[in-house]
């Protein structure tokens, strides 16, 4: 399994007696530790590089959880997210956390576990509301895992509510954790996947597609549902059979029947981002495609050719298995019918779609 | 913060910032403030030098810039500066040809006018000498007055009088005692701010030049801008005259420095022989370079091509007309299948014969779904019978679809 090289602790006051901060200091015995200062300013060298290498303890204040930071202008799934970090030790070029942190280095909050009891109360708030939960907005849902232990107490929590899943999304094949656990129910896990070539030149230090999907197959195979992310579909010439590729590899390796969603989305960004991204990855060729500003100010492709991406893979993945649950990510309703031929029409029916796919994967 | 002498002046609250500090015109002091008032300096000459051994200083607001400490909020005005020391300097006559005229270590003048100096000195002379160090060829290097000893040699002067500076006068110093002479009486210009910063280089750390430096030269302290500015000097002369002229912005001309030296000359002819606005040279330079990456080709083979070409050479249009046409073009070929849509859109409006003053507006880039009618009308009745033109026009229904069925290319 994968382990990305850590040079450095920062242990923000506060976090030292927090129960993972403690855990993972006993995983990285002759790391460097550095105390540090909650609102000590980093240089922005460090910011603008995003320091992947150090870790930061950080007794966490804010909320938890929080509302996916969807927008109105397009019809969003309502997802929830929990707050485990920021930040992740692999580079993909694409990242969109580039142009959205101002903080560096990977940010553990190290209280996790201790508010999990604030989530409790949320969710049994709600107990006809089911709460699509995940952890790899921020960062990768199980990159660190082999230090955090992340899924030694979320896979228990999580598994014992009876409205919530929780999804743990990854480009990296680090599965030890879940594997040795005993808890299944409730629990996602998701692939983020792409083309070979849109790994190899962009998504670097993460698993081959391959490994991820191997992976995958390793977690069915352990009785884990499953879901599949392709976002950001990125246009390129030949990026068809990158797509196809892609689908081949599932269909050779995975059985379709418990995945319980498949994602597209296409390359969006933020202006701002693409200044971050052309600084550190001089050369990039992800901006070549025709992109327009969308409705929420993001650059997103002229829609046909949204479309017809999102129609040819889609088309692909229903050859291969015609109930995956697919879905678009932050699409508009002509955009969902032209593509899929139909459409939630808005994010309240989105949600329900995908409620009931919970209901249905989870119930069997 | 450099170590220095601290100067402990009273003053009340109210009283402009205004103080008599006495120091040498070239101690080594770092404090890089302007030693006398610019408009003295301006009617001594265009490239003099600070002479007076003691010098009203008059400290604006803006002095909060300079100075490397001043404390408010008491009534104590603190500057830091380093120790004082008494220039010491002696006068002699000096060939011009003795003097190496090549740009060197501490030049900071570039893409200059001599004529307004050569009109000063033909008149009255040369009122400050320049400041010479002997070099190892028992020649003379420049350390201030670059400009006066070329106007003279201009003007067939064949000696004049020049303050010679001790051997042992430390370069760095050197270096910013023609810094100061410079900053206290003209704007330097992007290309000569890239120069001193460059000359810094060889005495401080990229840090210190960041942190003591760049806000003197009115430059934001980042490492990217400091590595623009540095950048410019291996630029090649065109170019870096565009640069110091404004003609050429200089973010344009830090992308382009990375380029292959083809590219560069390319797209920088095209920004130097027709008038952009920094822009529009920007918006077109990330068009030209996403084109040949799309192309697969180079950014000079794209400009080579003959669109652009016969556009430059079209004697019939203006300049803001070419840099249109050309921003036509290079949109067309960037954004292929929204320029198609937008034709198909345009014609299939073309077709529906609307009633005059009426206009129908897509989406922008047919993002959203919402279209706009705009009918203007001077009088109810004509509004009524537009809106009834309006409902038996045909083809009406189709107006949201004219631009879809493009093929992506």
């Amino acid at each position: 399994m994968k382990q990305f090289k850590i040079r450095r602790i920062l242990m923000e006051k506060g976090a030292e007696n927090d129960s993972l901060a403690k855990k993972i200091l006993k995983e990285l015995p002759n790391i460097p530790i550095e105390n540090v200062e909650p609102d000590e300013l980093a240089p922005r060298e460090d910011i603008e590089e995003m320091d992947k290498q150090s870790l930061r303890m950080i007794h966490f204040n804010g909320e938890f959880l929080k509302p996916c930071p969807g927008t109105r202008k397009y019809i969003c799934c309502g997802y929830q997210i929990l707050n485990i970090g920021i930040n992740c030790p692999m580079d993909c070029s694409y990242c969109f956390l580039q142009s959205y942190i101002n903080q560096p280095s990977l940010r553990i909050f190290s209280n996790l576990e201790y508010h999990l009891k604030v989530i409790d109360d949320i969710i049994d708030t709600s107990p006809d509301r089911i709460f699509r939960i995940g952890t790899g907005e921020f960062t990768d849902s199980l990159s660190l895992d082999y230090l955090t232990g992340w899924t030694d107490f979320l896979l228990p929590f999580f598994s014992g509510r009876k409205n919530c899943i929780l999804e743990l999304k990854t480009k990296t094949s680090c599965i030890k954790g879940l594997i040795k656990s005993s808890y299944r129910k409730n629990i996602v896990v998701a692939w983020s996947l792409n083309t070979p070539r849109i790994i190899a030149n962009e998504e670097h230090k993460t698993a081959s597609l391959k490994r991820r999907i191997l992976a995958a197959q390793e977690c069915q195979k352990a009785g884990f549902v499953l879901g599949f992310h392709f976002d950001p579909l990125i246009n390129y010439p030949g990026w068809e059979d990158g797509y196809e590729e892609a689908v081949q590899v599932l269909e050779k390796y995975i059985d379709p029947e418990s995945i319980i969603w498949v994602s597209l989305g296409s390359f969006r960004y933020m202006p701002n981002l693409k200044r971050a991204i052309k600084r550190r990855f001089p050369g990039i060729d992800i901006f070549d495609g025709e992109f327009v500003t969308g409705l929420d100010g993001k650059f997103r492709y002229f829609k046909p050719i949204r479309v017809e991406m999102y129609a040819k893979v889609s088309e692909r993945l229903k050859k291969w298995y015609d109930d995956l649950g697919l879905y678009l990510c932050m699409e508009s309703d002509d955009v969902w019918k032209k593509s899929l031929g139909w459409s939630p029409k808005n994010s309240a029916n989105l949600c329900s779609y995908l409620d009931n796919r919970v209901r249905k994967l989870m119930a069997e | 913060m450099v170590p220095g002498l601290e100067i402990t002046m009273p003053a009340g609250v109210g009283i402009p910032f205004a103080a008599r500090i006495s120091f040498d015109s070239y101690s080594n002091s770092r404090i890089l403030s302007p030693c006398v008032d610019s408009n003295t300096v301006d009617t001594i000459s265009q490239d003099s030098t600070c002479q007076e051994e003691k010098a009203i200083v008059s400290l604006p607001k803006i002095v909060l810039k300079y100075s490397l400490l001043i404390e408010l909020g008491t009534i104590l005005l603190k500057v830091s500066i380093m120790k004082k020391r008494l220039l010491k300097s002696s006068p002699l006559h000096v060939e011009i040809t003795d003097v190496d005229l090549t740009p060197g270590p501490f030049c900071m003048s570039f893409n200059f006018n001599l004529e307004p100096l050569k009109a000063s000195i033909g008149g009255f002379g040369i009122l400050n000498p320049p400041y010479l160090l002997r070099n190892s060829d028992d020649n003379f290097t420049v350390v201030a007055g670059y400009r006066r000893l070329l106007a003279a040699r201009e003007l067939g002067r064949s000696d004049i009088v020049c303050q010679i500076l001790p051997d042992d006068f430390p370069p760095f110093e050197a270096l910013l005692l023609n810094l100061r002479d410079n900053l206290v009486h003209r704007h330097l210009n992007s290309v000569e701010r890239g120069m001193v910063l460059k000359r810094l280089t060889r005495f401080l750390k990229k840090e210190e030049i960041l942190t003591n430096f760049m806000h003197i030269l009115g430059i934001p302290s980042n490492k990217q801008t400091l590595d623009l500015f540095l950048g410019l000097e291996e630029l090649e002369d065109t170019i870096r005259i565009s640069v110091a002229t404004e003609r050429l912005s200089l973010r344009v001309a830090g992308l382009i420095r990375g380029m292959s030296r083809d590219d560069r000359l390319s797209i920088a002819g095209l920004f130097i022989c027709l008038k952009w606005s920094f822009n529009q040279q920007w918006e077109a330079i990330q068009w030209i370079t996403e084109i040949a990456s799309r192309e697969g080709c180079s950014i000079k083979e794209v400009l080579d091509e003959g669109e652009f070409t016969q556009v430059l050479k079209n004697h019939r249009m203006n300049n803001p007309q070419k840099v249109k046409a050309i921003v036509k073009t290079l949109k067309a070929r960037r954004f292929p299948s929204l320029v198609e849509a937008e034709g198909l859109f345009k014609k299939g409006l073309s077709n529906l014969a609307l009633p005059s003053r009426v206009r129908i507006i897509p989406p922008s880039f047919f993002e959203g779904v919402d279209y706009r009618l705009e009918i203007a009308f001077s009088k109810g009745q004509e509004l009524r019978a537009k809106l009834a033109e309006l409902s038996h026009l045909p083809g009406l229904e189709s107006v949201t679809d004219f631009w879809k069925g493009i093929a992506q290319r």
